[in-house]
């Protein structure tokens, strides 16, 4: 099985790791660099429960080589503890009482911090087709719209 | 376990067709949101190679050359979207990607990998077969890099089965600037705006001229084992006045014309049903806006 | 300090969740999360066939592939016994396999990857048997038996022989189990009738669908004592149960129960690969961790029970029900879950919901080789609803009356003990389906639909309503229903809460620390909760039955009592007041006419710590009211409370492509109280999109017992674009039981959707379709069948 090291940038952090190559960005980052904030929901791109920032674009990491992080930039959940922006959107989300079992919410908060990136002032119908790709169970989505809205305002 | 056991990720063009070459048995990863799921699943095997092509530049960008559009093979169903010459010249491509999966899967499926993926139910691929598209295709059998081209309905054998040759690299897709009152539509079937695997999808485009449709090209997505181009409905439409009629006769033509299966999604009788429905509905909004 | 503190009170606010601030920011530890240290990875093989024999397994080549610590089969546990609500399998099959999901072999190893190579190496030879699919030809004669003799080798094992369960005795027939239960006479019933229908409903399969996929952590200490990290919903439960399985001593057993992502009534059992986790962590010596794939989530966890159930039943013109008959077939699987025992929810709703006063009910649980059915928000009800709200409206319209003033005229009202023996302490019923109506403009939408259902035009408009039933304070499932609490007070004032009952992410923990506030005048900051260890917490009989709230708020509360009787004893004592005139408030002991503090609580817990008279640790529990349990009639009451609900749907129904689109959801709930604003909304609008799950867009397909859709690209959970507007209306009985008055309330949000979308899409179209779910194809086929019946 081939490894191959690679070098990023994760949450800001020079990182260098070795993988197999057919390792998922998802394991690569649950295992190997031991953040656990992304989580596993279904590995073939249909929940965003693994949803990342790379190169700021909002990707399922299930879906995304490991190797193919090399070189660029990887933002998870746990980076946004240093973004004005991502702490904004989780304190909405537990203000509007989105969040119940939790675990879609990483997903969602770094989705939505996608969406709110290029589109600061979206409509309720734009906030729900930005998260279309990101399932949850617990809430009816009701209050995580919310959320990303009531993000928008301040 | 897989044999899996070599990895590149060539920065050229010229490096990527040399390595086809030289390599063999090369699995190409453009995206990566079809090949994930699918080696996971076993359902695609690795072969010895993994060859990264996202760092090759020319496989990049969305460039205007004389009266076509030429569009990289790498270049994301979002970035397609986002773009001003396919925002100005090809909006039905703006409206197919928005049926497109997730915002996360647009920002990582390629327009390349959607086509050499060859899914029946592909969602660019009718759009792309009713716009006129134009698989570019490169290879180095020798020391002189070889480019051919070919009309993208050809390029389907089966599901997940193309013409590209082993040591082939799908570079671009072309298409045709379309001519003054060039109308088109797409419609994908399903209950959710996107994220869907479609049940039928019907793309129509053609001129309109004084109501009359000419130079029609109609392609239905997920009714044959590849997306296939709907030869009856054009008959029934090309030259014809847009009215009741030629619509019915359209519709029933492109009923008959489909042989789908039964899968999960739904069955051949209820596939027929929405291709007739839907086929109507589209011409008749043809008619009604233009 | 402030001079004077004025009672503020946290009850019906919208309070945030105490453990929401931790999950948004990612940090988290779910079992897919946790690591112990040393520890090995677990996988399962399971069936290749639906239903065949287990000739010979040859592990060998498994167990010499490098890196793996163990390959066990049914072989190597000898002590395994069998699990399942009828005893009815053992966590590693012995003689055959019954269904696709069947456990054989099970493997340790130092990595997943490893783990799943092993499983490759795992040679099975199998022997085919005729597969049973259709529960309908369970009961024939020449069906094949799914449990025909005891499962395997049982000469061998001395606790075998005296075992009861079907594991060990077999059984002669496919009926798993059967529920009969009857009130007056149908047949007299009958006879007073104007108007009879009888239908047949089919309820599909659907699953829970947790995000979080199912997974343990199973450990031994040197001592041989277990520890288990698990996603149980019933750690109480467990802990004997898996005494029992694993022939061990109870004592020895501890559960920690991580956050979980998502229970829905999924974790209520004892599902195989816990055991076998179990089984490997003995075989090994170390910690063993088993997380599911999201495909095996939808092959080996439990579904909704599917039922066919035909309802018969009438009324006289004026309105008045008379009688109904049941019968329902449950698929039960090839094994025995919850699912089989939901008549004991469906026969609430045939019976109680209305007035009835001949009702007779019928069940058969029978074995088939599917996947099998448990224990799913809703319990049984959603399936009862859909018959009965259906034939609701459907007499109504026989009978020339609306479909509101038909229920009215039927629905129960406070005070009211029905012929089954529930007793209705408390009931909005009315003011449920009266407030939804309005709300939603009910009547007047209904009159327009149907006078626009003839006319021509792709796009047909229709509403429809639905009303429920369900336990609400507790459920006698069990012999008995308690909750214990510790309260504890440090000396600056904090209180830990130590309960029994457990947080699946629906808000509990934040819902008994508001009760306790409430009772100790302590801001919400200054209280913990604990609630996930079995050592350190009192026992409890687990999160399920929507009882959380009512049971362990109760409990929460009677502990809060007992502390601040003590604190305000000892003020008093200290200040030269009298108890009764003093409150505590915002963290202080004040005069409770004027707000006048007197100290801070603080201090006096301090000045109690050394004071050798005060005990700051107070253990309260709460077992439901007293009442009457029910008999093997089934007669007697089941909880202390009842929830009601009424939900208006609004549908467009598409007749080109048969898409049903929900438009709004107007939903009136009788909560008894409203303690968490914020909580309870968020509960109904999750129940209700679960509830738009059920009735449109999810559906587990099973063809020869073969799973078809084992993934979310065809099973379709409702996406967020594909909501409806939301109008929910509260109503507050205040239960006289009920903690500051308040029901459960978890799972009634999800039981009309489904029952009220039908009765929406036949408002709309006249087409009225009895098998969900209303997938557009199924709607476009009776849309397309009516036009040609027409024609």
């Amino acid at each position: 099985m081939s490894q191959q090291t690679i070098n990023f940038t994760l949450n800001g952090v020079p990182t260098r790791v070795s993988v197999p190559v057919q390792m998922s960005a998802l394991e690569m980052i649950r295992n190997v660099t031991g953040l656990t904030g992304t989580k596993y929901g279904c590995g073939e791109g249909e929940c965003g429960a693994c949803t990342i920032i790379l190169d700021g674009v909002s990707l399922n990491s299930c879906l995304l080589f490991a190797v193919e992080c090399d070189g660029r930039q990887v933002t998870t959940v746990e980076g946004l503890a240093d973004d004005p922006l991502g702490r904004r959107i989780e304190k909405a989300f537990v203000d509007a009482g989105a969040v119940q079992c939790g675990f879609c919410t990483p997903g969602m908060v770094m989705q939505a911090r996608q969406l709110l990136e290029r589109n600061p002032r979206p409509s309720r119908e734009e906030i729900q087709r930005g998260i279309e790709g990101n399932l949850c169970r617990c809430t009816g989505y009701v209050k995580i719209i919310d959320a990303i809205e009531a993000a928008t305002k301040e | 376990m897989t044999a899996l056991d070599n990895y590149v990720a060539p920065t050229s063009l010229e490096q990527a067709v040399v390595q086809l070459q030289e390599l063999g048995e090369v699995t190409i990863l453009a995206g990566g949101t079809d090949l994930m799921p699918q080696s996971h699943a076993g359902r695609v095997k690795f072969k010895r190679t993994l060859m990264n092509i996202r760092r090759i530049p020319e496989l990049r960008g969305i460039v205007r050359e004389g009266d076509e559009i030429r569009i990289g093979a790498l270049v994301t169903i979002s970035e397609m979207m986002a773009h001003p010459l396919v925002r100005e010249h090809l909006p039905l491509l703006v409206s197919a990607g928005d049926h497109f999966a997730s915002d996360q899967i647009r920002n990582a499926g390629t327009v390349g990998g959607n086509i050499c993926n060859a899914s029946p139910a592909g969602d660019t691929l009718v759009p792309l077969m009713v716009l006129g598209a134009h698989v570019e295709l490169a290879s180095k059998p020798d020391d002189t890099l070889f480019r051919r081209s070919m009309p993208l309905p050809e390029f389907f054998v089966g599901p997940g089965k193309t013409r590209l040759a082993p040591a082939e690299l799908l570079t671009a897709v072309r298409l045709p600037i379309p001519p003054k009152g060039f109308v088109a539509r797409f419609h994908k079937f399903g209950t959710r705006p996107a994220l869907d695997i479609s049940a039928i999808s019907i793309g129509v485009a053609g001129v309109l001229k004084d109501g009359t449709f000419s130079q029609v090209r109609v392609a239905f997505g997920a009714v044959a084992p590849t997306p296939v181009c709907g030869c009856a409905t054009e008959e029934a439409l090309e030259g014809k006045k847009l009215d009741a009629a030629t619509i019915a006769a359209a519709a029933r033509a492109a009923q008959d014309e489909v042989h789908p299966i039964s899968d999960v999604r739904a069955s051949a009788w209820y596939r027929k049903e929405m291709i007739h429905n839907m086929t109507k509905r589209i011409l008749e909004d043809v008619s009604a806006n233009h | 300090m402030p001079e004077t503190i004025q009672r503020d009170s946290l009850i019906g606010k919208r309070i945030t969740k105490l453990d929401a601030p931790e999950k948004a920011g990612g940090k988290t530890r779910y079992i897919q999360d946790l690591d112990v240290q040393g520890q090995l990875y677990g996988k399962i093989l399971r069936s290749a066939r639906v239903h065949a024999k287990i000739k010979s397994i040859d592990t060998s080549a498994a167990k010499a592939l490098p890196g793996v610590h163990a390959v066990i089969t049914a072989a190597d546990v000898p002590y395994q016994r069998p699990i399942g609500v009828a005893k009815d399998h053992f966590p590693l099959k012995t003689d055959r396999v019954r269904s696709l999901r069947d456990e054989i072999a099970a493997v340790a190893a130092e990595t997943e990857a490893i783990a799943e190579a092993a499983l490759k190496l795992i040679k099975v030879e199998y022997e085919d048997l005729p597969v049973l699919a259709d529960p309908n030809d369970s009961l024939k004669p020449d069906a094949p038996l799914i449990h025909p003799e005891p499962h395997g080798a049982t000469a061998k094992h001395d606790h075998l022989k005296q075992a009861q369960g079907i594991a060990y005795l077999g059984k002669p027939d496919n009926i798993a189990m059967t529920f009969d239960y009857q009130q007056g006479d149908v047949a007299a019933g009958e006879r007073e009738s104007d108007v009879v229908f009888e239908d047949t409903f089919h309820l599909h399969y659907v699953t829970h669908c947790c995000m979080g996929v199912s997974g343990i952590i199973a450990e031994f200490d040197p001592s041989g004592n277990l520890l288990m990290y698990s996603n149980t919903q019933v750690p109480f439960l467990h802990k004997r149960e898996f005494a029992e399985i694993l022939n061990m001593d109870p004592a020895r057993i501890r559960i920690i129960q991580p956050p979980i992502g998502g229970g829905f009534g999924s974790k209520l059992d004892i599902y195989p690969f816990e055991p076998i986790t179990v089984f490997l962590a003995k075989a090994t010596g170390r910690p063993v961790k088993l997380v599911f794939t999201r495909e095996e989530e939808f092959l080996a966890s439990p579904t909704r029970q599917p039922v066919i159930l035909t309802l018969r039943s009438g009324c006289k013109k004026d309105g008045t029900l008379t009688f109904r008959t049941v019968r329902t077939l449950h698929d039960n699987g090839a094994y025995t879950s919850w699912g089989a025992t939901t008549p004991f929810v469906m026969m609430q709703t045939i019976s109680s919901l209305y007035r009835v006063p001949h009702c007779l009910y019928h069940t058969k649980a029978v074995y088939t080789n599917n996947p099998y059915a448990g224990s799913f928000r809703g319990y049984g009800n959603l399936q009862a609803t859909f018959a009965v709200e259906q034939h609701m409206d459907m007499m109504a319209e026989a009978i020339g009356m609306d479909p509101l003033e038909f229920r009215l005229k039927n629905a129960q009202d406070p005070g009211e003990v029905t012929p089954q023996g529930m007793h209705f302490k408390s009931c909005g019923f009315k003011e449920c389906l009266t407030t939804a109506a309005e709300a939603s403009g009910f009547l007047a939408k209904f009159k327009a639909n149907e006078a626009d259902k003839a006319k021509p035009g792709r796009f047909k408009r229709g509403v429809g309503m639905a009303s429920m039933l369900h336990v609400g304070g507790g459920a006698k499932i069990y012999p008995s229903d308690g909750c214990g609490t510790i309260l504890k007070m440090d000396d600056f004032g904090s209180v830990t809460l130590i309960t029994g009952a457990s947080e699946i992410g629906q808000g509990s923990e934040t819902v008994l620390a508001q009760l306790v506030c409430e009772e100790l005048g302590v801001p919400l900051s200054a209280v913990r909760v604990i609630n996930n260890d079995t050592e350190i917490t009192p026992w409890d009989v687990g999160v399920h039955a929507s009882r959380t709230t009512f049971i362990a708020g109760n409990s929460a509360i009677g502990a809060a009592r007992k502390a601040r009787g003590k604190i305000l004893d000892a003020a008093a004592k200290m200040a030269g007041l009298n108890a009764a005139d003093l409150d505590l408030r915002a963290g202080h002991i004040v005069e409770a006419k004027n707000g006048t503090v007197v100290m801070t609580l603080a201090k006096l817990l301090r000045q109690l710590h050394f004071s050798d008279k005060a005990e700051l640790v107070v253990t309260s529990f709460y077992y439901e009211p007293p009442s009457k349990h029910q008999d093997k009639h089934f007669k007697g009451d089941v909880s202390a409370a009842y929830a009601w609900a009424t939900q208006v749907v609004e549908v467009e129904v598409d007749t080109d492509t048969g898409i049903v689109r929900l438009l709004k959801v107007t939903g009136a709930h009788d909560v008894g109280r409203i303690l968490n604003r914020l909580g309870l909304e968020g509960q109904i609008e999750g129940g209700i999109v679960m509830g738009q799950g059920y009735a449109l867009t999810e559906e587990l397909m099973v063809e020869n017992g073969v799973v078809r859709n084992p993934g979310f690209r065809d099973y379709k959970l409702v996406t967020a674009p594909e909501i409806p507007e939301m109008d929910v209306r509260f109503i507050e009985t205040m239960d006289g039981e009920g903690p500051q008055g308040a029901k459960g309330v978890g799972e009634a949000p999800a039981i009309c959707i489904a029952a009220a979308t039908a009765n929406a899409i036949y408002n709309a179209t006249g087409v009225r379709i009895m098998a969900l779910p209303f997938t557009p194809e199924k709607v476009y086929r009776a849309l397309h069948a009516a036009k040609k019946e027409a024609a």
